[in-house]
């Protein structure tokens, strides 16, 4: 499991951090006492930090630059100064990100993910989602079962990988907005419609018929593998 | 100064001199000289006296023009005592002088404001960014529990960042200093980012976005013209009509000189005799006294002001009960193409 420290004087906000990051599946710390920051930070080790720069008696930017001396940790600085010059300067200092207070929970994420991808170099990136009664290929965004191929558009991509993401779970058409728009593609109402009926005959060709099921006034459902 | 001001003032001193020659003439009556040096003394007095009179005349008034004329020219007039050539005569000299003293009594006294105006700008920043900590808090604490009323009140979260953001600006643009930070950019993604600030808003008031022809870059500072661009988006938001669907539609256009962004919606519109005031501090016209608008009259105010600071142009073309046009124009630079 991937572990993620947070370094934030804030009491509340790295708790609720804590809780945040735990329940995406990562192993999240917190340091608690700041007396003695670097030297904390190495020995946890963690694959990520996500860094407060205005911290208590120290400078976030030197921790970054200490840091960066003796581990190529992913560093997120996080502020809540928000100009262009702060950035440039934490990312001179050698964080990889930088994320301004009150943060997007899912940029946060996003960012999160894609460093751990990164820094991971041994875990290589998986290009085909195993979804069990059919694989969904990333790097072309088609469907596979059995030999049959079916290409996806980029949103009817996005919203059936959201599917498989909360498998069995109810996703509401605002949810489902809610991640095309996170990822620039702004459709509305009708566009999800059309979207969602060709998704499904495209899944019907594949003889996966009636496997996103509609809950009435609540929203869709993929139903989980015979 | 005229010739016959200049006289005027010397007049008292004129009859002065006639009634000095009166007594020497009086005084000369009882002695035997030829009406030769009766009559050439007050001549010669009147002709020297002249001559002094006309000196004087030509130095000062070559001053005072000069100092007009300077003044004149000058932008930033307070400066004038910076530029005055040193007079040969007493008055100016004391006249420089004075205007020296003046001149920084009022600078000291204008310093004061500026050092208390930026002390206030950057308690207001502080503040702000004290206050981001617990919103920060709030919204994961939402987002670690969510459900119907959490998600109510990430809405008006939403609405409380909004407004700490428009304060965070407005501080910002009341200061001459250069507080911005200008590079190229990439329309698509500063408008992409703007929108997906609204999310929450757009998606849930159901409003079609229409985003097309944005592939162009720009030379400006991202974090203002997002914050532009979100007053602008908020506002169609806020002012769209009550049983039709809103649309907005942004895209850019390349000309020659320049790159004009669009920004389009169907909303309500605005009067015809008010558009040339939406811009102006506080105005907040006949649609800010719609039910439940709840119009503050900053937000344009604040995009016209950072658009001045960052060089943009913004403009304003509205059609009341159809919609209303917003052009940001950018300027090309080539002094920065060359950085």
């Amino acid at each position: 499991m991937q572990k993620i420290l947070i370094v934030e004087d804030d009491e509340k906000l790295r708790n609720e951090l804590e809780i945040f990051l735990s329940h995406q599946g990562y192993q999240a710390e917190c340091l608690k006492k700041f007396d003695n920051t670097i030297h904390d930070i190495l020995e946890i080790n963690p694959n990520l930090i996500l860094l407060d720069i205005n911290l208590p008696n120290v400078n976030g930017e030197y921790i970054c630059k200490e840091i960066r001396k003796q581990s190529d940790m992913g560093i997120i600085a996080v502020t809540s100064r928000d100009n262009e010059l702060d950035e440039l300067v934490s990312i001179n200092y050698g964080a990889d990100h930088y994320i301004t207070k009150p943060f997007n929970i899912h940029i946060l994420l996003a960012k999160v993910n894609s460093l751990l991808r990164r820094t991971n170099s041994n875990s290589e990136p998986k290009n085909k989602i195993d979804a069990k009664d059919f694989i969904l290929n990333i790097s072309n965004s088609t469907i596979i079962k059995d030999d049959k191929i079916i290409d996806l558009t980029k949103n009817e991509y996005k919203i059936l990988k959201y599917f498989i993401e909360n498998r069995e779970k109810i996703v509401s058409r605002e949810d489902i907005m809610d991640v095309l728009w996170e990822n620039d593609c702004f459709v509305d109402d009708n566009t999800l419609s059309v979207n969602i009926t060709r998704l499904r005959s495209k899944l019907e060709e594949l003889g996966l018929k009636d496997i996103i099921e509609t809950k009435r006034g609540q929203g869709y459902m993929l139903k989980g593998e015979k | 100064m005229n010739f016959k001001s200049f006289i005027k003032d010397k007049i008292l001193l004129c009859f002065l001199l006639l009634f000095g020659i009166a007594t020497i003439e009086i005084f000369l009556i009882p002695y035997p000289f030829g009406n030769f040096i009766k009559i050439y003394i007050p001549v010669a007095i009147i002709f020297i006296y002249i001559i002094g009179l006309s000196i004087e005349y030509f130095m000062k008034q070559r001053f005072y023009k000069d100092l007009e004329d300077t003044l004149n020219n000058l932008d930033d007039k307070y400066l004038i005592s910076e530029l005055i050539k040193v007079p040969s005569f007493i008055e100016g000299k004391i006249l420089k002088d004075l205007l020296e003293q003046i001149n920084k009594s009022m600078v000291e006294n204008v310093n004061k404001y500026k050092y208390k105006q930026e002390d206030y700008k950057e308690y207001i920043e502080l503040w702000i960014h004290e206050i981001k900590i617990p919103i920060a808090s709030s919204k994961l604490i939402i987002e670690n529990n969510k459900n119907q009323t959490t998600k109510s009140i990430d809405e008006e979260l939403q609405k409380i960042e909004n407004y700490i953001e428009q304060a965070l600006y407005y501080a910002r643009s009341n200061t001459v200093e250069k507080d911005y930070y200008v590079k190229k950019a990439n329309l698509k993604d500063i408008v992409n980012e703007s929108i997906k600030k609204n999310k929450n808003v757009l998606i849930h008031e159901k409003i079609s976005v229409n985003v097309h022809d944005l592939d162009l870059e720009v030379n400006t500072d991202n974090k203002w013209i997002i914050f532009i661009l979100n007053q602008i988006i908020q506002n169609s938001i806020k002012y769209k009509k009550q049983y039709k669907n809103l649309e907005i539609e942004i895209y850019a256009k390349q000309g020659k000189e320049n790159v004009i962004l669009y920004i389009k919606d169907n909303g309500i519109g605005i009067k015809k005799g008010e558009i040339t005031r939406v811009f102006e501090k506080g105005f907040t016209g006949t649609n800010g006294r719609l039910i439940g608008k709840k119009s503050t009259g900053i937000g344009l105010y604040l995009c016209k002001n950072l658009c001045n600071k960052l060089g943009i142009a913004i403009e304003l073309n509205s059609v009341q009960d159809e919609g209303t046009e917003i052009r940001l124009v950018f300027p090309k630079s080539s002094y920065l193409d060359i950085q």
